[in-house]
């Protein structure tokens, strides 16, 4: 398995290849007034707006830096075979991939309630990487926005405007 | 080589230590180990055994990896959102696949499925009474004998005074296999393989009144030339008539 290597501030964090659709530089966001905590805005990618999540804010509790190595990763979070829900994740250092297999991953026999998304752990030649787990990310509470449904008015409103400014 | 001043190069434990705080300080401290002992140094690092080169180093790439540690460019940002917002322009691969070759001073192209090998130019043998025909003789090519046509007297191409001027050292045999028929015919210069859409594929000029045309299905551009593009079939069905 092929994975995505990351930093989010100190720490390194992986994404399993087979599920990002494409990593792209950091781009310009509309932001929404009053989001929650992790959700950094949405963007247009060809087309048609994409929500962004912030790990870094979502982990460390502090934005991304805005440095040329900081970039969106695009999963699609789709449940059925066919259908693509795009979600960017914007992360710090996204410069590398790493290849483990299945049985290389190890229990971190701690689970955190506050980030249930943090799963297995790996381990390569500079320490130990944990494995994001995007459905239990998606699972979260910004499920509720990315995937479309209103949250309150004020969010609706926002993605209503976005798409205006796309056309 | 370059002289780097050895204000540049700080021990290692320092640089890792400063790069761990991010920002701009991580640029200012790269241990350019490369420069010293590496590749461009003087090649006394112990990890050269292991990597050859210090551009499979992880340490090199490390560096490499560091420049992106940088803050953007204020037009960055701009520049991309303008290009993931438009949809993806996905070029279509080109289709057809044909070799080039000059006969005289024509060029011409052929499917390279026709083709099986380009061989060295080789003592040809004449074959009595057959003198001004297509046939020129038979060849010996891996031990088989061919029968070695010329393409040009077969097309209806002369050889102009023009291409006289020129020094054939470029000449080649080609060997052609079109449904289990093989034919070797002598050619002043082979290009090579060249690829192209079928769409840049056009209808041979109507005014040309070269029988060469009877067997091109088309011509298309190359370089600064018009390639007739030659039908095997057509091709290989003229040729046979000629023989018997």
């Amino acid at each position: 398995m092929l994975f995505v290597l990351f930093h989010l501030g100190q720490e390194r964090y992986a994404l399993e290849a087979a599920r990002v659709v494409e990593v792209v530089p950091l781009l310009a966001l509309k932001r929404f007034p009053q989001s929650p905590r992790g959700v950094a805005g949405v963007f247009i990618y060809r087309g048609r707006p994409v929500p962004a999540l912030d790990l870094c804010e979502l982990t460390v509790g502090r934005p991304a830096q805005e440095n040329f190595s900081t970039r969106i990763i695009l999963i699609n979070h789709g449940k059925n075979p066919g259908d693509q829900q795009l979600v960017g994740l914007i992360a710090e250092r996204v410069t590398e991939t790493l290849r483990r297999e299945q049985s290389e991953f190890l229990d971190p026999s701690v689970q955190l309630a506050s980030s249930p998304f943090l799963g297995t752990v790996l381990m390569d030649g500079s320490g130990v990487v944990q494995v994001i787990n995007p459905e239990r990310l998606m699972m979260d509470g910004l499920a509720l926005m990315v995937s479309n449904q209103p949250l309150s008015a004020l969010n609706s409103q926002s993605t209503t405007e976005a798409l205006d400014a796309s056309h | 080589m370059i002289k780097r001043s050895t204000e540049v190069s700080v021990p290692k434990s320092q640089t890792s230590h400063q790069a761990s705080g991010g920002g701009l300080q991580a640029l200012e401290v790269l241990d350019d180990c490369w420069n010293r002992i590496g590749v461009v140094g003087d090649q006394t690092c112990r990890e050269l055994m292991r990597h050859i080169h210090c551009h499979n180093c992880p340490v090199y790439s490390a560096a490499a990896a560091q420049f992106l540690d940088r803050p953007i460019a204020p037009d960055y940002r701009r520049e991309w959102t303008e290009h993931f917002a438009l949809d993806k322009q996905i070029a279509t691969p080109a289709k057809i696949s044909a070799v080039i070759f000059r006969v005289g001073g024509e060029w011409l192209g052929m499917p390279t499925q026709a083709f099986q090998e380009v061989a060295e130019r080789r003592v040809m043998h004449t074959v009595p009474h057959r003198r001004r025909g297509v046939v020129l003789g038979i060849v010996n090519v891996r031990g088989e004998t061919l029968i070695c046509a010329s393409i040009g007297k077969l097309l209806g191409l002369e050889s102009t005074a023009m291409v006289k001027r020129q020094i054939a050292v470029f000449d080649r045999l080609l060997v052609a296999d079109w449904n289990g028929q093989r034919i070797a015919f002598p050619v002043d210069e082979v290009h090579g393989v060249y690829r192209f859409h079928s769409a840049d594929l056009r209808e041979a000029p109507a005014t040309v009144a070269h029988s060469a045309m009877s067997c091109a299905t088309g011509v298309f551009p190359w370089r600064n030339f018009t390639v007739g593009f030659l039908d095997p079939d057509t091709l290989f069905a003229s040729l046979n008539r000629n023989l018997s």
